[in-house]
């Protein structure tokens, strides 16, 4: 009992292949979309990798890179094979590739299907990463002498004022770090040398930020330094005071804009996967119907299309079985060749 | 009468005219759609730096007209590019006889007309945006600390995102903002000496100082950013206001504002110039095509000797035939109005 028995007279399998024909090379340019999609993705990784540890994968874009050139390439020939379908001169040449072409292309669209669920699943690993690469972004704020460290500053401020952010999970973040050079200190002055002797490790540490955390929606010019302390500004509260300082963590905006970036990617591939399945099953149903035409003398009869011959269990033992055969018939061939050898040399 | 400017055009000649002319048509419609886009990206801009013009300048008039000589200039171009197109098949023409004179003129008058005044405003828009900005720009670097005022509390804020932005401080340099009282009057502690004697030595009893607002600081700059004090050479070490540093943005947003704006309407310029040369060609063409077709008497594929020209006859020709022509229509007036009354009477009773 074949499954999903479709019946195929002439018109409407010629409307078949040239729908498909269509299909194809729409998709052709949905291919060409998911690889300028990973192409973005991984410039927008690379772009922010010194916040990343230049540790970040970038298995996601990658892969959507190789599925959009493949998506291209299957889909071409596709194409090619569905204008050659309403000839059956043409047709007779692409006949015995039909079936493992259909093969890979259900392999294909399974690869395409675990891609786009990735887009979804990278948000876990792309936290801790930042959450690593940002506090060490942020130890490396005072060393602007040091060779390969000197850019990290600006990246911060840069991305402070991009993202609208500040530290790590708040502003305090910056309370723990030593973010002022030593060459820009005053060792002669008594309050530097207090902080200094103060802390364990002797780091000159301030309750105080970077200009890049302000916020201009403040309605008063920014308090960077001394942010703990109320009486050190007039009308000042530090418990109350919200508009000063940005108050989200640089974490959480990078995650969040990376997680909408990654989620509408994931919903595009998604979409092209619904139209790739919707194509390999019309190409197996095109498959199919040519294959059932009895007489080919005469291109006028009704044929019929199927997805499977047999019903889904007996499809899958007599995969079993063939692939068993496969087995058997290596064996086979290898007693006859010891048994041919054998009366030579004897 | 002699006709103005007549190009004879046999067959081969006129084929080519009409592929050239097809091409050129849709060259026109793509230059045509980029002006028009450029003409709106400089709109936006415009829109969003607003708060920094003086609301007298008509700085947007330019990409408002140039909209919409782009948009003339787009409908020619396909026009252009469809009686082209019929003007090689016989079967197509007919319905474009008629269209395409009033066409012809509607393109003239009205495309050439906006791309004048376009350029015209492209070359005069330069003067106008520098008074516009720094008027604008005074009265934006005064309004800053007003954030409780209704009406200029985004001052403030538009400021910081400009200086943030486009990576300027001030009008023209840093020390604009020692000029100003920058710090609201709200936040300033009455009771702090440093703030009576600075109120009481300025004659206009402003708060003035030398700082400026964090959205100056440069993040290039090696050392966290010193925005305080900075006419004293002694306040914070290793720094001396007389040598050139990267602490703050050098430029002043004047400069800023001014190139990025020009830059804008100057390319605006140089492709409303192509549009218009490009306009020109196709109406050019398409009269002498339009003017060889109607010789023939619209047979497209006559091998007759066709000729294509500007205008039937000089202008003075043209002036009398059209007097004498209105004149004419004038006088049979009376005997056609009773005929036109009996058809509708005519028609009510049927109806």
């Amino acid at each position: 009992m074949a499954l999903l028995k479709v019946k195929f007279d002439q018109k409407k399998r010629v409307k078949l292949a040239q729908g498909l024909w269509l299909m194809n090379w729409l998709s052709v340019l949905a291919g060409i979309i998911i690889f300028g999609l990973g192409l973005f993705l991984k410039i927008e990784l690379r772009k922010r990798s010194d916040m990343m540890d230049n540790s970040e994968s970038h298995f996601v874009p990658n892969s959507l890179i190789g599925m959009g050139v493949l998506s291209c390439v299957f889909n071409s020939l596709a194409g090619k094979i569905c204008y050659d379908a309403l000839d059956p001169a043409k047709y007779a040449k692409w006949k015995p590739w039909l079936k493992p072409y259909l093969a890979v292309c259900v392999l294909f669209n399974i690869v395409l299907f675990l891609v786009a669920l990735c887009c979804f699943l990278l948000r876990g690993s792309l936290e801790s990463t930042l959450a690593h690469g940002l506090k060490n972004g942020m130890k490396f704020y005072r060393d602007t002498d040091t060779p390969g460290r000197c850019f990290m500053k600006k990246t911060i401020d840069m991305l402070q004022i991009e993202f609208k952010c500040c530290g790590n999970n708040g502003f305090r973040d910056w309370f723990e770090i030593q973010w002022i050079s030593n060459r820009y200190l005053d060792f002669s002055s008594k309050e530097v040398k207090d902080r200094i002797k103060s802390n364990v490790d002797g780091r000159y540490l301030v309750d105080g930020v970077p200009f890049s955390c302000c916020n201009p929606s403040s309605p008063r010019p920014c308090i960077q330094y001394q942010l703990t302390n109320n009486s050190a500004h007039y009308s000042y509260d530090h418990q109350t005071e919200e508009l000063n300082l940005w108050v989200r963590g640089c974490r959480v905006a990078l995650l969040s804009y990376y997680s909408n970036l990654m989620n509408s990617v994931g919903a595009v591939t998604l979409l092209v996967w619904l139209f790739e399945v919707t194509i390999t099953v019309g190409l197996r149903y095109l498959h199919t119907a040519l294959e059932g035409v009895a007489n080919p003398e005469d291109p006028e009869c009704e044929s019929e299309g199927w997805l499977l011959e047999k019903s889904i269990p007996e499809t899958w033992k007599a995969f079993l079985e063939s692939v068993k055969k496969l087995g058997k018939g290596n064996q086979v061939e290898a007693e006859g060749v010891d048994a041919g050898q054998a009366p030579e040399a004897g | 009468m002699a006709p103005v400017l007549p190009l004879a055009l046999p067959l081969q000649p006129r084929i080519r005219l009409a592929q050239g002319l097809w091409l050129l048509s849709w060259l026109l419609a793509l230059v045509g759609a980029l002006t028009l886009l450029c003409s709106g990206h400089l709109l936006v801009q415009l829109w969003h730096l607003g708060t920094f013009l003086a609301p007298s300048c008509p700085v947007a008039a330019l990409p408002q007209v140039a909209l919409a000589a782009s948009a003339v200039a787009l409908g020619t171009g396909l026009v252009g590019s469809g009686a082209s197109r019929a003007s090689l098949d016989a079967a197509q023409y007919p319905p474009w006889r008629g269209v395409l004179g009033p066409l012809l003129v509607a393109g003239t008058a009205g495309g050439g007309g906006l791309l004048v005044l376009a350029l015209g405003l492209a070359l005069a828009l330069p003067g106008t945006l520098d008074t516009g900005l720094e008027e604008g720009l005074g009265t934006a670097l005064a309004n800053y600390k007003d954030t409780e005022v209704p009406g200029r509390c985004q001052a403030k804020r538009l400021l910081d995102e400009l200086q943030l932005r486009h990576h300027c401080c001030g009008r023209h340099g840093y020390k604009d903002w020692f000029g100003i009282q920058w710090v609201s009057s709200r936040y300033l502690d009455p009771n702090d000496q440093d703030v009576v004697d600075r109120i009481q030595s300025n004659v206009e009893g402003l708060y003035l100082i030398d700082g400026v607002p964090f959205s100056c600081c440069n993040p290039h700059s090696p050392r966290p950013c010193l925005q305080s004090q900075l006419s004293d050479p002694h306040a914070h070490p290793l720094f001396d206001p007389r040598q050139p540093n990267l602490n703050l943005w050098a430029q002043g947003c004047h400069e800023v504002l001014l190139g990025h704006l020009q830059g804008l309407s100057s390319t605006l310029g140089n492709m409303l110039a192509v549009t218009f040369l490009l306009q020109t060609l196709v109406l050019l063409g398409l009269r002498y095509l339009q003017t060889a077709l109607e010789g023939l008497g619209g047979v497209i594929d006559g091998e007759g000797e066709a000729q294509g020209y500007l205008f039937p006859a000089g202008l003075k020709d043209m002036l009398k035939t059209a007097w004498l022509q209105g004149g004419v229509a004038r006088r049979p007036a009376p005997e056609e109005a009773p005929p036109e009354d009996e058809p509708p009477k005519e028609g009510l009773p049927e109806a």
